[in-house]
């Protein structure tokens, strides 16, 4: 089998005497949406923080096609073609849709030594960028961040990583407080994605959302993956639900009824 | 939102309200006195509104980057009394004083920043211990006294930084030059150039800059030494035009020219600014000050028109925010 995009290998992390990570081992495959998933505290936002190069991991080993890599900081996982997308920290609400794009990577009009940004150039590709991914009514890439949608802003991140050829793009929890409209869009944004050749990594609360858009489901527990080849076209829901909360039919039966939710 | 007409975008523009009310301002005190706009209160009021101004143009683009100077009025008055006690006491020209001044302020802005962006410790404390600090020196180096500054004459550097000439019964010194220059190439940087991009990403979400590989700590140490370079070299030319070095001169200019900044729209929590904007505060208050003067209201009320201005300012600054928000 070809080597994987990602691998982590007995990937451990420990914050003082709380063990998060415990030999956890993951992989993400070219173009494949995989879907994170796992109780609160079972470590799947350590893993993820670990891969985004945001902690450091106590010990284990990282591989992108192969090759051992170090990621000590955010950028050094940006420059390394991992991109995440958080709901709302992402982008500068400040700043225009096509200045989000391409902060950091502004294209410079000559003469250089003046410095100037080429803002024609940023609007057109913005503008292109949109389509793109997808979003289908009309809004001018001078538009403020501040004044999109939840959905819409996702779609702004989405389609950065994309222009950057990003090789994976991890989405925490993009589809909290969105609507229904929007989720869809959301879901469509990162199908259009992984069809334009990039990988994603998926973590949702909503299970359903997650069946939606995903290829496979890895599905972790207490700092372990205890499951990381669910086929969701295969799988019930529930039978997810079962691997994610380790509890029988029964327990799960219990649980609904005493009013608990089970996810 | 392209489909909104011209004169509604104007409306939305943050520079708007504060140009409506420096127009206000001007007819209301022409009214009442038309010696309001004549060339020689003019001419007085501008030259140092310019000086003030130099100091609020820096001010602009540190606030814009989320952090803030009280330290520039000290320096304001420790600059030219250190470039006077170096030429005073013949250790260096006027011009070698004014360089080394330049490069100390410079100093005292890298030691600031450092201060910020290493050190995690917010602005407001670290320039209010700097405040003191070089308050403190000008004061221990003079005695307190003024500083002996006439030797000033037809040295090179007073000429280019405040030479005066008259067109027609206008009398104009070059700093008016000096401040039309750095309007435009600080709104130049903050609007079309790249840096601009960091300063106004580095004040609106330091964490997602970071993330795109955006140096925040550089951008924020290098706004820090332009507000205490230019702090300096408003100070410098106020003294050559006034022929003073006071250990004290500046007191109280900090909160002035934050208060010209905010009014004229610039974000105190970081994210947005506008030199226009900054102009027109900086416009503002000088105009107040000098009409309620001229109309005969007492100076030391001034102080009254100036808070009431700020509260309606940012009344009107969060309404539009908040519509802006809405989208709308």
């Amino acid at each position: 089998m070809a080597e994987p995009l990602i691998r982590m290998t007995n990937i451990r992390k420990s914050y003082g005497r709380v063990q998060a990570l415990e030999d956890a081992n993951f992989h993400v495959n070219e173009r494949e949406i995989v879907g994170l998933l796992g109780d609160n505290g079972a470590g799947k936002s350590t893993l993820i923080k670990v891969l985004s190069g945001a902690v450091p991991l106590t010990s284990g080993d990282i591989f992108i096609r192969g090759k051992k890599v170090s990621l000590r900081s955010t950028s050094d996982a940006i420059a390394h073609g991992i991109e995440t997308i958080y709901q709302d920290s992402a982008l500068v609400t400040q700043l225009s849709i096509a200045r989000n794009l391409f902060l950091g990577r502004e294209p410079i009009k000559p003469p250089r030594f003046l410095n100037r940004m080429d803002q024609d150039a940023m609007n057109t590709v913005a503008r292109d960028l949109l389509k793109q991914v997808g979003i289908s009514k009309n809004i001018p890439p001078t538009t403020p961040i501040g004044s999109l949608s939840g959905g819409e802003r996702q779609a702004v991140a989405i389609a950065r990583a994309m222009h950057f050829d990003s090789d994976l793009i991890i989405l925490d929890e993009p589809t909290n407080n969105l609507g229904v409209a929007e989720t869809q869009g959301v879901l469509s944004f990162v199908r259009n994605a992984r069809d334009s050749g990039h990988s994603c990594i998926f973590i949702a609360h909503n299970i359903h959302h997650v069946f939606q858009v995903v290829d496979r489901i890895v599905v972790m527990r207490r700092g372990k993956v205890v499951a990381d080849d669910i086929d969701p076209k295969k799988t019930s829901v529930a039978e997810v639900e079962r691997i994610i909360t380790g509890m029988s039919d029964k327990e799960i039966r219990d649980a609904i009824a005493d009013g608990k939710p089970s996810h | 939102m392209e489909n909104h007409s011209l004169v509604q975008r104007l409306i939305a523009r943050p520079e708007f309200g504060p140009f409506v009310l420096l127009v206000v301002e001007i007819a209301v005190f022409w009214s009442f006195n038309h010696d309001f706009l004549s060339p020689q209160n003019i001419s007085n009021t501008l030259a140092f509104t310019v000086e003030l101004g130099l100091i609020a143009l820096a001010m602009t683009l540190l606030m814009t980057s989320g952090e803030f100077d009280l330290s520039v009025g000290s320096l304001f008055g420790f600059s030219p009394v250190l470039m006077w006690t170096l030429f005073n006491s013949g250790l260096t020209s006027l011009e070698v004083g004014f360089v080394a001044a330049l490069l100390v302020a410079a100093f005292i802005g890298l030691v600031n920043g450092w201060f910020v962006t290493q050190l995690k410790i917010p602005s407001f404390l670290v320039t209010l211990g700097m405040l003191l600090v070089v308050r403190g020196t000008a004061l221990f180096v003079t005695d307190g006294f003024p500083q002996r500054t006439w030797s000033a004459e037809g040295s090179w550097l007073a000429e280019v930084l405040v030479g005066d000439f008259f067109i027609g019964s206008f009398r104009i010194y070059m700093s008016l030059f000096w401040f039309i220059a750095a309007a435009i190439g600080l709104g130049y940087v903050l609007t079309q150039s790249r840096t601009g991009n960091w300063i106004q990403a580095a004040g609106g979400n330091p964490n997602a800059a970071r993330a795109r590989g955006v140096n925040v700590s550089g951008v924020k140490i290098g706004l820090f030494v332009l507000s205490s370079v230019m702090a300096s070299l408003a100070g410098v030319i106020s003294s050559l035009r006034t022929s003073a070095a006071n250990p004290n001169s500046g007191t109280g200019y900090e909160l002035e020219v934050i208060a010209m900044v905010v009014i004229g729209g610039t974000a105190l929590t970081g994210g947005r600014g506008t030199i226009i904007g900054t102009v027109l505060g900086i416009l503002i208050l000088r105009v107040m000050r000098n009409g309620i003067v001229l109309i005969g209201v007492p100076g030391l009320a001034y102080n009254i028109f100036i808070g009431a201005i700020i509260l309606g300012m940012m009344a009107l600054h969060s309404w539009l925010e908040r519509r802006h928000q809405a989208g709308t």
